[in-house]
């Protein structure tokens, strides 16, 4: 072994790395973005878990314990009807509500049990938890206070909980069940177009085909059907697998949901081919990688939800395709959604539209790439 | 009617200028090739031979100057379905078979169906179901000039075709090319190799991007004084610049 020649192959490489820009910015830009992006949604000062208190209790406890609740780090709770609360729940203003009947402070003090009623939206098991953990702090906390003056025992807490979809049962995998299927077949769909439509031009086919009468877009077209043939098989298999034998969590229709993954397929498809003229070489287009599909997922409210963001950050999730596909597989999945919501046709919009806006653009665009 | 058409021209080429950046790659070229005889394109690397080429077919646009090809001024998407092309690297697809590759660019260019017939042209009818991938060099070339005459082109563009192939083949190759003059197609190929210039029925010399002399191998010999072809082209490069 010789040192000289070891360093002859080791000096070629920063050389080469030199000229290529775009390899350096990844090396050094993409982590402090990502590490970033991990910051504002792990320790940002996003908005907590709204909560409403329905306080209708006789006695002194109800108001104290909704007292606490308002004061909790951890929720934003204000005091409200039951009767808007339960809107709020639904319109997804709420992520929970809790009742203190009218007998609770007496039935604490004749019985030692509080019964509060604890109301969850149930679709994302972290807030719930959340919720939960806020409502409970505040019973002991307004309890110690007011019966400890009294001279009483700690009471046990036997609360009454409803869940407006899913239930207990409902664990992580089922939550981020929905927006798996929908990430899996972008993030497949995305890389192996964009891969193939580079090799098109590297092995100077496109060239043939720029000389021949096909049209631009009969050549985008062409593509876009042939891959999504392939996405939908691929699509139709994610979807059975996590249904039939990962038993994830569904209340939905299930052609509802291959129809959003058929259309979050058509984006990737056009955002591939879109993409692949950004790259000279194969090794650039798996680039995009770290760059295209990283940023999504952190951000597209798949793991972190959108609400619980940096305002700025949110409006970059507004405007990511998987964002509105995860919302809507989400809302099919766990809440039984159909085409009737008015998220869900608004899901399913933007998420065509993006489509179509990826298409136009490699139409456009295709013309440079051969040249 | 290709009877009736002979003597018009194939190409017809005025005043083009195309310019990268600030490197001019074709200064006010000139050309006319007529129907039915093989033009050859001659002249050093770099000398523009193959962005003029790509003119005709539409890939390079001008800045400057008028394209005509068939009788249709450029851009025109349909003539193109009359036109082949045969890139300088062998295009295809490694994945698909010779077969294969034929239907489709014979697809893409309004699906007349002479794969067969093609096949038969460059020697690959008992090759026909073998992967792209597999095969040699020169049937790659072979495979990528039935792809560009698939559609029975009545004009063969072919950017150095007989580059990196062995002398036997190359003869073969300008035998075929002859065959398809006889039957009416008008071929522009582009060499630098001098004595395959000598099988094509009229030339043009190009340099820097001028063309420099155009006629029958006779005249531009006659116009240099001299009987190589190759000290035709250094005299009569000289006497342009």
């Amino acid at each position: 072994m010789k040192a000289q020649r070891v360093l002859a192959i080791t000096r070629r490489l920063l050389q080469q790395f030199r000229r290529d820009r775009r390899t350096m910015a990844l090396l050094f830009v993409l982590p402090v973005l990502i590490l970033g992006l991990f910051y504002f949604l792990l320790r940002g000062a996003g908005p907590h878990p709204a909560v409403g208190v329905v306080d209708v209790d006789q006695g002194p406890l109800g108001s104290a314990v909704a007292g606490q609740l308002e004061a909790s780090t951890t929720v934003d709770a204000s005091r409200m009807d039951e009767s808007s609360a339960a809107a709020r729940l639904k319109d997804g203003r709420l992520a929970g509500y809790v009742v203190l009947p009218a007998d609770f402070s007496a039935a604490a003090s004749s019985t030692g049990v509080l019964r509060p009623e604890i109301h969850v939206e149930g679709s994302q098991p972290s807030q719930s938890a959340t919720v939960m953990a806020a409502v409970s702090q505040a019973l002991a906390g307004g309890a110690s206070a007011t019966l400890a003056a009294a001279g009483a025992t700690a009471p046990r807490v036997e609360p009454s909980i409803a869940y407006l979809y899913g239930g207990p049962s409902l664990d992580t995998l089922d939550y981020l069940g929905g927006a798996f299927v929908g990430l899996v077949v972008f993030f497949l769909v995305f890389v192996i177009t964009c891969v193939a439509f580079l090799r098109e031009r590297s092995q100077g086919t496109l060239e043939r085909l720029m000389a021949s009468p096909l049209r631009r877009g009969e050549i985008v077209l062409g593509y876009m059907l042939g891959f999504t043939l392939l996405a939908l098989v691929q699509a139709a298999e994610v979807l059975l697998f996590a249904l039939l034998v990962l038993r994830v969590h569904n209340a939905g229709n299930v052609l509802l949901i291959f129809g959003i993954e058929t259309l979050l397929a058509l984006s990737a498809v056009n955002l591939g081919i879109f993409l692949s003229m950004f790259a000279r070489t194969e090794f650039q287009a798996v680039q995009f990688i770290p760059l295209v599909v990283v940023p999504q997922v952190l951000l597209s409210g798949i793991i972190f939800p959108v609400v619980s963001e940096p305002g700025w950050l949110q409006a970059v999730s507004n405007v990511l395709p998987l964002t509105y596909a995860a919302n809507g597989l989400r809302d099919v999945m766990l809440k039984g959604a159909d085409l009737t919501w008015r998220s869900v046709q608004v899901d399913a919009a933007v998420v065509f539209a993006f489509a179509a806006l990826a298409m136009v653009a490699a139409a456009a665009t295709l013309r440079r790439r051969v040249a | 009617m290709r009877d009736g058409q002979k003597g018009a021209l194939a190409v017809e080429v005025d005043g083009v200028v195309k310019n990268f950046g600030r490197l001019r790659a074709l200064d006010g070229v000139q050309l006319r090739v007529r129907r039915g005889e093989v033009f050859g394109l001659l002249g050093p690397n770099g000398s523009g031979k193959t962005t003029l080429i790509r003119c005709l077919v539409g890939l390079v646009v001008p800045d400057a100057g008028i394209v005509t090809v068939l009788g249709r001024r450029l851009p025109d998407l349909g003539v193109l379905s009359r036109v082949g092309y045969m890139t300088q690297a062998a295009a295809l697809y490694p994945d698909l078979s010779v077969q294969e590759n034929l239907r489709f660019f014979a697809a893409i260019s309004g699906g007349h169906h002479g794969v067969d017939e093609a096949l038969a042209l460059v020697d690959l009818a008992d090759r026909r179901d073998s992967v792209v991938a597999t095969l040699s060099g020169g049937m790659r070339t072979r495979t990528s000039l039935a792809c560009a005459l698939v559609h029975r082109p009545e004009l063969l563009l072919l950017d150095e075709p007989t580059v990196g192939v062995d002398p036997q083949l190359r003869a073969q190759l300008w035998d075929r090319f002859r065959e398809m003059t006889g039957g009416g197609t008008t071929i522009v190929v582009s060499s630098h190799v001098m004595d395959e210039a000598a099988r094509c029925d009229r030339l043009g010399l190009i340099r820097a991007g001028h063309l420099l002399a155009e006629g029958t191998v006779t005249e531009l010999l006659a116009r240099a004084s001299t009987d190589s072809l190759e000290d035709a082209f250094l005299k009569l490069s000289e006497g342009e610049s």
